[in-house]
Order: C-alpha cells, then structure tokens, then sequence
C-alpha cells in the first residue's frame, strides 16, 4: 500500500490537484481513499458530484464516537474511490489539530487505512502537532509538496520542508519528500524556478501542471477534470503525475532553505 | 545523608498555580468551585485539601465540581460544557461560584471570562489558574485572593484588622492565626475578617472595613498592593518570625495604627525571657541547625534563638540537628523549643 500526503499553501490547488490524482490512480485500475485532512472539509466534494460529505468530526460531534461505523464516514465516489472528511471544531474554537488526530486513532480502530493508494490532502501549513500526523509513523512515507511559483506559495512549501526534516530525524520515522508538484499560476519562468527550488531543497519538481481554464470548467461542473474531460491536455497532466507518482522511487531528505536564500532565488526568476 | 522534613516543612509554594487558588477558593464555606478541565486535576486537589484538611480535624470534602473536560471538548471547545456546569451549580444552594481554568481549557483557548460574565442568578468569579503558563502555587493564591477582593466594595472604615493569604494548607495554619489574635489583643485590637479562611461570601463586604491589612508573607505583597489602592489600607508584609520579629511586629502594628505599643511590647518581651528561661536545660547543649529545608528569614531567627539559648557547638560524634521551621510569633518559637529540646534529649 502506498501512502502519499499533498502539502502546500491554502489557495494554492492541493484539493484539486490531489481530487484529480485520485481519479487519475483510480483509472489505473487501483483501489483509492482519499482523505482530506482540512476542517474546510472540501477536499473531497469534486469525487462527490459536488457533495460535501459528513465528516469524522461531525458525527463524533452529534453522535458520540461509540455510535458510528466504517459506513459512516467513508462515502463511495467517482470511479469506486473512497472518500473521508476529517472535519473540526467550528472556525475560532477548540483544537483543530487535535481533530486529526482523533479522526486517525478512529480510522484506525475501524480498519479503514487500506486499498492501494492513500491520498492525504493536509490544511495549508504544519500549524502544530495535529497537522503533522499524516507524516508520523504508520501514514503517509511520501510527501508531495503543491506551489506554485509565487514567492508565499515557495516560503510554505520550504516551511512544510522543515517539518519532513524534523520528522525525517526520528529513529523509527519512514516519512520522505517524494517531490513538488507545480501547479501553476502562470508566471514566466514558473517551471524553471519551481524547479530549482526544488533541486536546492534536495528533491525533484515530479510534475508540471500548468494554468488552464479547464479546471475551472470542471469544478462548477462539480466533477474533476479527469471526469469532465477525459480526453483533454489537462487530464494528461494529471495521469501523467499519477503514473510519475507510482513510479517514484527517489525519496529523500529535505534541506529547507533559509529566508534570504529563498528570495534571492525568486528574485533570479523575475 | 537523607532527611526528614517535618510536616511543618513542607513546602507547596512551587506548585501548581490551580492548587494555590483552590486553598483559598475551598475555604469559602457557601460557595462552590469549578475547575474547567480534565476531572483528574479536580481529583488530585480534592484528595490534597481532603488529607490537609483532615491533619487539621476539618472533615469536610472541599465543595469542587469539575466540568469533565474530554477530548471532545479539546476537539470543539469546552465553553458550553462550563456553560452547563456553572448553570447546574447554581441551581443549587451556593452564594457565589468560582471558576478555575486548568492547562488544557487555555490552550485551546476557551473563552472563560466571557462564559462567566454571562447572567446566572449568582456571582461567576472566574479565576486564571492555568498551571503550564509558568505561575506558581504562590501566583495561585494571590489570582484567587485579588478576583474576590474585586468583587467587595470600598465601606467605612473601623479598628478591625485583616489576615491576609493564610496558607490554608499548612499544618500550623490554625495555631499561626490564634497567636496573630493573641498579638493583636496585646494592643485591644480584633480580627476583622481572615481573607481567606472559613468564611461565607457575605463576609467579603466588610473586606474593605479594616484599618489593617497583615499578609501571611510577603509573597502576598501584590495582594496587599491592590488592596491599598481599592480600599487605602496599609499593610504589614508578614507574619511575626522568632523573638525579637515578634516585638517588633507588635511594635509595627501599633505604629500603622496609631496607637502606643510600648505596653505590650514590654509585657511580650518578659514572657519571652521566661520562655528562655523555662528551656534553661539546653544551654551548652552540643547542637547545630539543620536548614535543609528553611528558608533565609526562619534561618536567621533559629540562629537568634540558638544565640539566645547559648547552644554549643556539636562534635561529628555528639551533635544534636535541631530542625528549623517557621517560628511565628512567640508561641510558633515555644513549639520550635519543644521540637529541639526532643531533638537534643532523644
């Protein structure tokens, strides 16, 4: 079973770009769940037909964790591809992080961790522990960093670099950065300088997908690219990063840059 | 070399700070406390102030409710759980409720001011007491001591005078009172409220009524700073400590009120020389201090004590170690006596 994780600033398409890889595994004939790890709960919605599905969360929330099941929180979508919220606390209140948590101890307990891909898309930054529990121990060994070539976008992803380091450190921990996907905005130059950074945090740019209308078309559609448009440019760039993604071998150790270093490299590219 | 504290030794002041406000929250007899967090740091208070309490033959359980903080309520936010909590308390028979936070409720960052300031028939006092954010014990009892003097108003002033902050878990808690009273009498003056030990909510009102404020010790100063800036009344930073602290400290009192102490400051200083006198049989003894577990101030009084006595010094082979402890007031000196006096003829 592979794990992987998408990382990256909010806004800046992991949702879309880990909707699309699950279909696009899925059409490889593998047996996908899709986990959205974000209280906003919306990772799943274009698998979904637009849904927004109960999370974990919620029915703990209203009916007390000894009174659900497996059905209750894994919810069948495009292509047979399981579907799981996370959910949290209402915005302002309560620990967000330690909902993760809790929704991991409850997969667990139900068995739900398997199939041959997992898909883990993760809030937009490592804000405390609750967010780093995809990368512990027993879950995702494969790091997917999502930026685009905008220099925030760069200074999360290098942030999320810090977090795979430290875990990385640790006796037991299998966690990796298995590369960084740029999903862009549509700068010049964008593919050049999100690979760079990518070779200067001592990974590889595994895929380049670029700006297109498409994707925009699909989602009001409340279907995925894959979905939407089988046959278009776009749909390839996601099958393309599936079948990369499936044979990555290449797993290693992030070297986070310091701040100045990653200016001065945005700045090469303007 | 291992040593044995004696029970009057025993330090709590680098605690937890939600302990130190439960020491003074718990001695409100018609009032409840709540403690917002996981039922296990309501438990360990209750079975400390249980056990303290029972070495002091007061068989009461402490009036403590906790709000039962699960992970659910970390995940969400505990407020409406404090909500139902306060909401379930009042419905009974309490004058006032306290509302104590616990490590857990501030860092998920539950508003517990707010849930409190909300409207439930009786006063909501909430008190900041989460341990984690580095307070000690000591911080504990001076949070609880200032939010219930916030909650009495300034009145008119007379001859009482005030005991501030007495450490309510120690075991000499009652016999440190009673010779504070004693002192007092000496200058015909009265207690007028202990703030707080065994009182009613009531009682608070006549807070502000004292001509004097006289602090347990001086880790109380922030207390004894905002009452004189609530209510204008000077205070006394401590207890009396040994022979010579003692008539001062009638000295002193006499001083901030106004009166002449001369009397009894004379009359105190005899009974101690009898005192002196009456443990004539450990002169020269072969003795030394032990200060393990003393602190600077009590130090310097066992030595005055040791000097008054005229102890000799001990040889490794002969050599009682006299135990130092807090010496409050002339009659805290005499059971310092007895305990050397064992010491030396054990």
């Amino acid at each position: 079973m592979k794990q992987i994780a998408l990382y990256g600033k909010g806004g800046i398409g992991k949702s879309t770009t880990s909707a699309n890889l699950s279909a696009a595994l899925s059409g490889r004939g593998l047996s996908v769940l899709q986990i959205g790890c974000d209280p906003k709960r919306d990772s799943t919605r274009m698998l979904m037909q637009g849904r927004f599905i109960p999370t974990v969360m919620d029915l703990v929330r209203v009916r007390g964790e000894a009174a659900i099941s497996l059905p209750d929180v894994v919810f069948t979508g495009f292509n047979g591809i399981r579907c799981v919220e996370a959910g949290g606390p209402e915005p302002g209140v309560g620990c967000a992080g330690r909902g993760i948590i809790a929704t991991f101890q409850i997969l667990e307990k139900f068995g739900a961790l398997e199939g041959d891909v997992i898909v883990y898309d993760v809030l937009g930054d490592v804000v405390c522990g609750g967010f780093a529990m995809p990368m512990r121990e027993g879950y995702a060994q494969e790091i997917y960093l999502v930026t685009s070539g905008e220099l925030m976008s760069l200074y999360a992803a290098n942030n999320i670099c810090k977090a795979v380091q430290r875990l990385a450190s640790r006796a037991k921990s299998k966690c990796r950065l298995g590369g960084v996907i740029c999903n862009a905005k549509g700068q010049p130059r964008e593919e050049e300088l999100v690979a760079e950074f990518a070779r200067r945090v001592n990974s590889a740019m595994i895929q380049y997908i670029p700006r297109d209308h498409i994707v925009q078309q699909a989602e009001v559609n409340r279907q995925t690219v894959i979905e939407y448009s089988p046959g278009s440019a776009q749909a390839e760039y996601y099958r393309s990063l599936a079948q990369r993604i499936m044979e990555n071998t290449r797993m290693t150790i992030p070297t986070p840059l310091e701040i100045d270093d990653l200016e001065s490299l945005a700045r090469e590219f303007i | 070399m291992t040593s044995n504290p004696l029970p009057v030794n025993s330090s709590r002041l680098g605690g937890c700070t939600l302990t130190g406000a439960i020491s003074v929250t718990s001695h409100v007899r018609d009032a409840v406390t709540i403690i917002h967090g996981p039922k296990g740091c309501s438990h360990h208070n209750v079975s400390l102030l249980h056990a303290s309490w029972l070495d002091n033959d007061h068989a009461l359980l402490p009036e403590l409710v906790s709000t039962g903080l699960s992970e659910t309520e970390v995940i969400f936010g505990g407020e409406e759980l404090l909500r139902q909590a306060i909401r379930h308390a009042s419905g009974h028979e309490v004058r006032a409720i306290f509302v104590l936070s616990t490590c857990i409720v501030d860092t998920i960052g539950d508003d517990v001011v707010a849930v409190c300031s909300e409207e439930y028939g009786v006063p909501v006092i909430p008190v900041p007491t989460a341990g984690f954010l580095g307070g000690t014990f000591h911080d504990g009892v001076n949070n609880a001591l200032i939010a219930l003097a916030a909650t009495a108003m300034p009145c008119q002033k007379d001859r009482g005078i005030n005991i501030i902050g007495e450490m309510n878990l120690e075991y000499e808690v009652e016999e440190n009172y009673a010779e504070i009273a004693r002192l007092l009498s000496l200058l015909g003056l009265n207690v007028n409220l202990r703030f707080v030990h065994d009182v009613t909510y009531d009682q608070f009102a006549r807070l502000g009524a004292a001509q004097l404020n006289i602090l347990r010790s001086p880790a109380l100063v922030p207390v004894g700073e905002y009452l004189k800036e609530r209510f204008g009344t000077p205070y006394l930073p401590s207890f009396p400590h040994g022979l010579s602290g003692t008539l001062s400290f009638i000295r002193s009192v006499a001083g901030a009120c106004g009166i002449d102490g001369q009397a009894a400051a004379s009359g105190e200083c005899r009974r101690q020389e009898e005192l002196i006198a009456g443990f004539a049989d450990l002169s020269h003894a072969p003795a030394s201090l032990e200060p393990t577990h003393a602190g600077t101030d009590e130090i310097l009084v066992a030595e005055e004590l040791a000097a008054a006595l005229d102890l000799a010094a001990g040889t490794p082979e002969n050599n009682a170690r006299l135990p130092v402890s807090a010496a409050i007031g002339t009659a805290g000196t005499r059971r310092m006596l007895h305990r050397w006096r064992r010491a030396i003829h054990a």
